[in-house]
């Protein structure tokens, strides 16, 4: 009981620490609504064919994003399902979960190398609006989804692949009455998180978008804040984006059946006819090299770009140390508070009392509504008036990057803490084995590769973020994401495109160095 | 009527000896196929219906060789100890995928489901869905799957497993019918010698891959001499 209680105060207070850096900053906005100086009347954008047309676009580019990354997907889910034997299946499938890794940032810049004016397959000037955005896009989320429909094929018992084999199905029968309603669970989910990912996403629209013409929410807000000062047009587009997040959250959350972050993916054993199988290969090859092209394309124009010159300017390596800096606090943060919040919900889970433990881990992922640029933006005008942001820039975009990781924390971390709560808890007290004893002997053996992987993909989160640090950062303050922006928009490309590949190759050592060093060889 | 001659499988994945059977069933006749875990049993359904391939040996229905036709178009329906049933298709829908996975039934073939429906008591239950039945109506739905497509061959791997020890002989008795009227021969895998005795007159025993005996089912499981046999039973 007073294992409980304490585990109930750790996670009443990072509650009250994550209402206080999500819910003050939307307190700050709403407030600000009703300021002297800030007549509702003055609210006109509500009406004006500006936020019409801002949030048109949003809703735009996210439908068709989603549905270029989602509806290919499926068939290349599908072709990987069935080509249990295809020789390059571990590689790509590894290939396809960088696109989590990589920062937008370092994506754009690959997707402009390969689509952009002398690129391998030149767009020209039409890469930069809406096609752009959904090539950005699609690269990021076609093999997202890949890699979570793909577990669905898994969910099929091989004795329903043998009756569909005995009766005879051919392949479309075993479409409809094998995959298909298999697959149907999981994609109103799947097809959500794409759209909200679209719909939220800031540094791909930033850099590809951004004229009057392709601008989304997210960047207006950042628009509205940087450029026109204007907090009351920030605070009515930060409260459309909320309720629009909020309504698509709702939804998802009343269809929730999304998969785990990472899910082993196995593969299903099923007949395929030789016509299929080339099919099948074809569809995979041609994915690997849409996913591939734009990293590769990058590494080949930075090595062939002012490398050394780049390497040798004190900015980059300030920016460098600023990046880890962040990232690696940013991680430590979020995964300090998951761990308290998840073991609070395993214990209120373990009690019997299972919607209180959902409630708890419903609130920690409770940045999936809210997203980072109307935390910021929120800090920014409540901060604003009493103290100069500018130089609190590292708290703040340490706080609000270890919030936005604490969801990837509970999916990847929750499921192996309840489960090794439910298994060992008893024991432990028959045992008095708690507190650090408890930690050193059970937790971290069974729990360090979770751990490791939840951290590594907040550092990587965190070290990519373009929105909350192009928000309060400064030329001195700037992380390599924020200098490849500022390079572009003086454009240096060249240079920007060697700080994006060092950009790429911090996040993968970092990624791969946390996951390794933490994660280690789980005794599980 | 069902014939297997030095029918012979090895798994390539493990160090595992090449399994040989050979054995015969006569029309309307269930032969229960007992034995320890990982003995072959199963391996032996698998051969029978085609989801494995013989590396020798034959398997001949009335005298006609099967064993390299392929899956859909060989004479033999299977009843799995689960996952049987589709579980988003009603009883009705996952009886007619019997007849035809299309679904375009003609009446005649309406007829035939609405028919095994009735015969194995499901008739009010046809447009629920497996989720709504016991473990005992499902199996009777998978069995009426097995009644309308009338193949020869009927195959039962751990069909009743999950049931407790009445319905068991209830099946047992449903199926029984079902493979005289029908003039059908029945391999049943079973671990509870008990089956065995309630529907067959004889019962083979395997081990590491071969049929070490062959007898009536009371001889077998009462008078056994073999080591093996006693073994399993828990004689020894």
């Amino acid at each position: 009981m007073a294992r409980l209680n304490t585990r109930a105060i750790t996670a009443g207070l990072v509650l009250a620490v994550l209402a206080l850096i999500v819910l003050a900053p939307m307190a700050g906005l709403l407030n600000l609504s009703g300021i002297p100086g800030y007549e509702p009347g003055d609210l006109r954008f509500w009406q004006s064919s500006y936020i019409r047309r801002v949030l048109f676009f949003s809703l735009w580019q996210a439908l068709l994003s989603m549905l270029c990354s989602v509806l290919p997907a499926i068939l290349v889910a599908r072709a990987f399902a069935s080509q249990a034997d295809f020789p390059l299946r571990g590689l790509l499938l590894r290939l396809f979960a960088l696109p989590l890794v990589v920062p937008a940032v370092v994506a754009v810049m690959g997707v402009v190398s390969v689509y952009g004016s002398g690129g391998w397959i030149s767009l020209g000037r039409s890469l930069y609006g809406l096609n752009g955005i959904l090539l950005a896009h699609v690269f990021f989320n076609l093999p997202l989804a890949v890699r979570l429909l793909l577990p669905q094929w898994q969910t099929i018992p091989p004795h329903h692949w043998q009756l569909g084999e005995q009766l005879g199905m051919n392949a479309w029968q075993r479409w409809r009455f094998l995959e298909w309603p298999a697959l149907r669970e999981a994609l109103p989910g799947v097809m959500l998180l794409v759209f909200m990912l679209c719909l939220t996403s800031f540094a791909v629209v930033l850099t590809l978008g951004g004229g009057p013409k392709s601008t989304t929410l997210e960047v207006a807000i950042y628009q509205s804040l940087r450029f026109d000062f204007d907090p009351a047009k920030a605070v009515v587009l930060a409260l459309l984006q909320l309720s629009i997040c909020t309504l698509v959250a709702i939804v998802t959350l009343r269809l929730q059946r999304l998969p785990e972050v990472e899910i082993a993916l196995g593969s299903v054993s099923k007949p395929v006819a030789v016509r299929q199988k080339w099919l099948n290969t074809l569809l995979i090859l041609a994915a690997g090299v849409f996913v591939a092209m734009p990293l590769l394309s990058l590494l080949i124009d930075a090595l062939g770009g002012p490398l050394w010159q780049v390497i040798g300017t004190t900015r980059l390596w300030q920016s460098l140390v600023t990046t880890l800096f962040i990232g690696l606090f940013a991680a430590l943060f979020s995964v300090a508070a998951g761990w308290f919040l998840l073991q609070y919900s395993a214990s209120l889970s373990l009690a019997g009392k299972t919607s209180k433990a959902q409630l708890i881990d419903l609130a920690g992922s409770i940045v999936y509504v809210v997203p980072p640029l109307v935390i910021g933006s929120g800090l920014f005008v409540l901060l604003s008036p009493h103290f100069d942001v500018f130089a609190w820039v590292y708290p703040i975009v340490i706080a609000i990057n270890a919030v936005m990781g604490l969801p990837f924390v509970i999916r990847s971390l929750g499921p192996a803490l309840r489960q090794n709560h439910a298994r060992y808890h008893y024991l432990c007290q028959s045992l008095a084995l708690q507190g650090w004893n408890r930690f050193r002997y059970l937790e971290w053996p069974l729990l360090r590769q979770p751990l490791g992987l939840a951290a590594a993909l907040v550092a990587a989160l965190a070290m990519g973020d373009l929105g909350v640090i192009a928000l309060f950062g400064t030329p001195h303050s700037a992380t390599l994401p924020l200098l490849i922006y500022q390079q572009l928009g003086a454009y240096m490309i060249p240079q920007a495109t060697v700080t994006a590949l060092l950009l790429l190759v911090l996040s993968l050592t970092v990624f791969w160095g946390l996951e390794r060093v933490i994660g280690g060889k789980t005794d599980a | 009527m069902l014939e297997i001659k030095q029918l012979e499988f090895a798994y390539t994945t493990e160090a595992a000896p090449t399994m040989q059977f050979n054995l015969s069933v006569a029309a309307g006749e269930i032969l229960s196929l007992i034995g320890p875990s990982g003995s072959g049993k199963s391996t032996l359904l698998n051969l029978v219906a085609g989801f494995l391939a013989p590396s020798a040996g034959q398997i001949l229905l009335d005298g006609i060789a099967i064993e390299t036709s392929s899956v859909a178009s060989r004479p033999v329906s299977i009843v799995f100890q689960q996952h049987n049933l589709f579980p988003h298709l009603d009883l009705y829908t996952n009886v007619a995928l019997g007849v035809d996975p299309s679904l375009r039934l003609s009446h005649e073939q309406v007829d035939t489901v609405a028919a095994a429906l009735d015969q194995l008591g499901l008739s009010d239950l046809q447009r629920r869905k497996p989720g709504e039945l016991s473990g005992g109506q499902r199996q009777r739905v998978a069995l009426a799957r097995a009644l309308v497509r009338k193949r020869r061959i009927l195959l039962l791997d751990e069909a009743f497993a999950a049931l407790g020890p009445a319905l068991r002989a209830e099946l047992i008795e449903v199926v029984k019918k079902l493979v005289r009227d029908n003039n059908m021969a029945a391999l049943l895998v079973s671990h509870q010698p008990r089956d065995a005795l309630l529907a067959s007159a004889r019962t083979a025993f395997i081990c590491a891959g071969k049929i070490t005996a062959l007898e009536q089912t009371g001889d077998l499981l009462d008078h056994s001499q073999l080591v093996e046999v006693r073994d399993y039973l828990g004689l020894v």
